[in-house]
């Protein structure tokens, strides 16, 4: 019976070792592929320094306002698990760009000049009208220096508006890389954690075997008694 | 969405900083204090320590980036954090190639095979 239960211990243990030498395993590739994405990170912003300039794609252009689009949900599972979920609020931020109407796409104003220039075959009092009309609109146009400096916008923005493509192939990796950084902070958390749980189980079955032995040591003596008073 | 979930936090050379920033982590408080820090030549280990420690004490923050060499130079800082939240990740940066011997946590791991800790 004492020798099964000992078995027993010994196959979860033997279970626990395996699943935390599969996560290790687990951990290494995914460090592999995020040294590997980084790298070809670093090589993109490398790459649009030499076709922006020297000076470029540096901490003297980041905002002054900045709001994070990444966020991370830390859920805590059973048995201490930790997970970390990225989410990403992109979609939101190019919404919002476009609706935006001080954006640099807006070109409201050259428009309604085009619209004026096809209007000379009507006559003067129609053109009167209409130049009031245009007069009255005039004042609706949002001043540029008012425009609000919205802190959700896209960081490829503060190295300018026609940026190269390796620039946004950086940009492409390192959200990559965010992801990647999740999961593997998740997996850190699992490997620590099922050591831990190996680590107090080893000794506890150690314990357990001590005092099998020394219950077998203490009932060795009387047998010896035993079998030496029936040669008597 | 992203107001309720935590935030990653980066300390590292400018080129890294940059980078993640890039990725759209970054983020200036009310009290405009950064989730990053961009080390240069000229950044003392006691400034680096304490951005460190003041991340490990911002409720939100979830992840801490940091780059392996800085990470060589709060060693004990990193090692006495003991808690899942913040995760610490030790990144490598372009001058530095990644050594998984000098991270904290994967030299936590080899721990288990150690004579020590049998005992």
């Amino acid at each position: 019976m004492v020798v099964s239960e000992g078995d027993e211990s010994c196959l979860l243990l033997d279970e626990k070792l395996l699943r935390f030498m599969d996560q290790l395993e687990l951990l290494e590739e995914k460090r592999n592929a995020l040294n590997t994405l980084i790298e070809q990170a670093w090589f993109s912003i490398s790459k649009a320094r030499y076709s922006m300039g020297n000076k470029q794609v540096s901490t003297l252009q980041f905002a002054n306002e900045m709001k994070p689009l990444v966020s991370v949900h830390v859920r805590t599972l059973e048995d201490d698990k930790v997970e970390f979920c990225t989410e990403r609020s992109s979609q939101k931020c190019n919404d919002e760009s476009v609706k935006d109407p001080t954006s640099i796409e807006d070109v409201g104003p050259q428009e309604k000049g085009i619209r004026q220039r096809k209007k000379p075959k009507h006559n003067n009092t129609e053109r009167k009208a209409s130049e009031d009309k245009g007069s009255e609109k005039v004042p609706k146009v949002n001043p540029v220096g008012k425009r609000d400096h919205n802190p959700q916008q896209d960081p490829l923005k503060w190295f300018g508006i026609l940026v190269p493509q390796s620039l946004k192939q950086a940009q492409s990796s390192f959200k990559q890389v965010v992801e990647l950084s999740a999961e593997i902070a998740g997996l850190q958390i699992a490997v620590l954690n099922t050591r831990k749980e190996l680590k107090d189980d080893l000794r506890n079955h150690d314990r357990s075997a001590g005092a099998n032995l020394n219950a077998s040591a203490g009932s060795k003596p009387k047998e010896v008694d035993i079998s030496s008073a029936n040669e008597i | 969405m992203a107001g309720r979930g935590k935030l990653i936090a980066v300390i590292g050379d400018e080129d890294t900083v940059t980078g993640f920033l890039l990725g759209g982590i970054g983020e200036l408080n009310k009290n405009r204090k950064p989730n990053f820090l961009v080390v240069e030549k000229d950044t003392s280990i006691t400034e680096i320590e304490e951005t460190f420690k003041s991340f490990l004490a911002r409720s939100d923050i979830a992840i801490i980036l940091i780059n392996q060499f800085i990470a060589e130079m709060i060693r004990h800082a990193i090692d006495a954090h003991m808690e899942s939240i913040p995760a610490v990740l030790e990144i490598p940066s372009k001058e530095h190639p990644y050594d998984a011997s000098k991270d904290s946590i994967l030299r936590r791991a080899k721990g288990m095979f150690s004579a020590e800790d049998f005992r």
